[in-house]
């Protein structure tokens, strides 16, 4: 075979190697990709403009931290992104800031191409109270930043509803860890269906799998089966897969040790992972995983409308 | 298919049904109340106040949802000992439900197994309910008592602790869940040692440190009990000697450590003959057991401030 038509074999996807791309399309792909920004710019700025889709992002920290506000917040936020992302692709390779900007032209063309959300919660921690009181916080921002440029615009209010956000997350109240796979087992139909669904939150990954596991091996296996679906759907459907995490201390010669549950397997089964940490009296998140980041750390803010910058400057985001 | 596979839509949620705590003020910090479905821990040291709250929830659970409760009768686990019925029966003679003591169930737990057991024998109780109430409040006083003994302090048994804890952290959500009961748990304190943050070096919630009649405590049980809750409330107290050198009084607080709802914030209240009962805030001079920093308490007020509008 000439150097010629191996090339071209390739180049048409099929062939020696089936479903193989090049690097040079996958990197054309990567940049076409959307983000989901948090509203907290110096969060996303580490991020490298927010959680990626087509990506597994894995969050962890003590409990009262802001895992789950995180939660709540990428629903709603996707519902901003997507609605510029049909319009203006390049704009995401743009800083995150250009994004909002983009974000808020859409909605006032009212495709109501808005993504949609699944959220799945173990633990019972879903305060839809809360959530309205977010989508609130991210709708007045919104109409802030671009006050000036909603007047050229016909108005769409119908969109910019708290309601309307909320009306866009499926939910799901788990119980059990039987609960937990079946329901990871149906999305896979789900989505299938649901072909608008651009993030799945998990709040817990971990709750229900750390009761009296006799066969912590079997644990291991199911987590594992668990974590490669999530991935398959993240890549399939290109969505955004974030897995929320508790920590636990773990027993290391003598002394014990903080670290995220679930044990040493279950750390390769993220792309992402980010902890959430105090320092003094700031919330603090810290990039401990990922592929194409640098280890970066900032600190941030949980408000009333969400979470914020922790300063009105980004002059506190530190790269490592 | 397994039930509850189907997707929700959370506007169906709407609004968010809470329990009264019996008491304006206090329901006002944790806006309206004891949220329906989750797990709430009272964590305190002992006199602190979490039994009298945990009475007045049962009271203010028969009460209708116009008062802000939820109609509902109650079922009281107790690990501490006796059961303080005087007390109880005294609460109820004040409240206007004449019948309030025949819908309160009490049952003693003795160990975590013996509660587990009591749990899964609730699902009768809760799904055919003996009388025409329902039963939508489940409170357990307290889980730290169960745990005291049995266990020691090497990492085989805090494993066998750990997964004991999350057994029945998953069975009192599943209750709170599919019967859309308020659950509540009280939890005991232990002393903070050295200057490290929490019982492991680690900061739990709002506060940096707690503080109780002048020590420095944090919730028992430790890091993976704190998983197991979805809002921690904490209760300490303060004697205070009034200035003619005399009498002493004691001052109580409620602070919220965590919730997936609420901010940080706090209250002061009181436990008078009627039950408990917080204090307006323009009335509480910003103290918090003597601790705390002048900006935090700053914030708390405004927050309150906030809340009340």
């Amino acid at each position: 075979m000439s150097e010629t038509s191996r090339f071209r074999s390739f180049e048409g996807g099929h062939g020696a190697l089936k479903g193989a791309q090049t690097a040079w399309d996958m990197l054309s792909g990567e940049q076409m990709q959307k983000h989901i920004t948090t509203g907290c710019e110096e969060l996303d700025a580490i991020l490298g403009g927010g959680i990626h889709c087509k990506e597994v992002t894995e969050v962890g920290g003590v409990p009262g931290i802001g895992k789950t506000q995180l939660g709540y917040v990428y629903p709603f936020q996707l519902r901003i992104v997507l609605k510029g992302s049909e319009v203006a692709t390049e704009a995401y390779t743009k800083p995150y800031r250009i994004q909002l900007a983009v974000n808020v032209q859409i909605p006032v063309e009212c495709g109501g191409l808005g993504g949609k959300a699944i959220y799945i919660d173990t633990e019972g921690s879903f305060m839809v109270e809360r959530a309205h009181q977010i989508a609130e916080g991210c709708i007045s921002d919104l109409l802030d930043n671009t006050a000036h440029r909603l007047k050229d615009f016909p108005a769409c209010p119908e969109i910019l509803q708290p309601n309307s956000f909320l009306a866009n997350i499926f939910y799901f109240r788990i119980c059990s860890y039987t609960e937990q796979i079946a329901t990871i087992n149906y999305l896979e139909k789900f989505l299938e269906e649901q072909k608008d669904v651009k993030i799945i939150v998990v709040d817990s990954i971990t709750f229900h799998f750390r009761q009296d596991f006799d066969d912590l091996a079997l644990r291991t296996r199911v987590l594992g089966g668990m974590s490669l679906k999530l991935m398959r759907f993240a890549k399939k459907y290109s969505l955004a897969v974030v897995l929320l995490n508790q920590v636990t201390t773990k027993f290391v010669e003598g002394s014990f040790h903080l670290t995220l549950a679930l044990g040493d397997t279950w750390s390769h089964a993220c792309t992402n992972r980010i902890i959430l940490y105090w320092n003094g009296n700031d919330r603090h998140a810290y990039i401990d995983k990922s592929p194409s980041l640098r280890s970066a750390t900032t600190p941030f803010l949980i408000t009333g409308k969400g979470i914020r910058n922790a300063t009105s400057h980004c002059k506190r985001v530190r790269m490592m | 298919m397994l039930p509850g596979i189907e997707p929700l839509n959370p506007l169906l949620l709407l609004p968010a049904q809470k329990l009264t705590l019996g008491c304006p003020v206090l329901d006002r910090l944790l806006r309206g109340g004891l949220p329906v479905g989750s797990v709430t821990e009272i964590a305190g040291e002992s006199a602190a106040g979490k039994t009298q709250l945990c009475l007045q929830l049962l009271l203010a659970a028969l009460l209708p949802p116009s008062r802000g409760g939820l109609s509902a009768a109650s079922l009281f686990i107790h690990s501490e000992f006796p059961f303080p019925i005087r007390r109880l029966h005294a609460l109820s003679s004040s409240s206007s439900a004449a019948d309030s003591l025949d819908h309160i169930f009490v049952a003693a737990a003795h160990s975590p197994d013996d509660l587990l057991s009591l749990l899964a024998t609730a699902d009768g109780l809760l799904a055919r309910p003996p009388t025409h109430l329902p039963v939508r409040l489940i409170v357990v006083d307290s889980i730290a008592a169960l745990f005291r003994s049995d266990f020691d302090n090497n990492p085989k048994d805090l494993k066998k602790r750990s997964f004991l804890f999350f057994k029945i952290a998953a069975k009192l959500k599943e209750q709170a869940r599919r019967f859309g009961s308020v659950v509540v748990v009280t939890n005991q304190v232990v002393d903070v040692v050295g200057s490290e943050e929490g019982a492991n070096g680690q900061r739990v919630g709002n506060y940096a440190s707690l503080w109780s009649s002048g020590r420095r405590v944090c919730p028992a049980l430790g890091l993976s009990w704190a998983n197991c809750v979805n809002t921690r409330l904490f209760l300490s107290r303060k004697d205070e000697v009034a200035d003619d050198g005399g009498s002493s009084r004691t001052r109580r607080w409620m602070q919220v450590v965590f919730a997936p709802h609420l901010p940080e914030a706090s209250c002061e209240f009181v436990i008078v003959r009627e039950g408990v009962s917080g204090i307006e805030p323009q009335r509480v001079s910003w103290t918090i057991a003597g601790h705390a920093t002048g900006k935090r308490l700053a914030m708390a007020s405004l927050d309150l401030t906030s809340i009340a509008l």
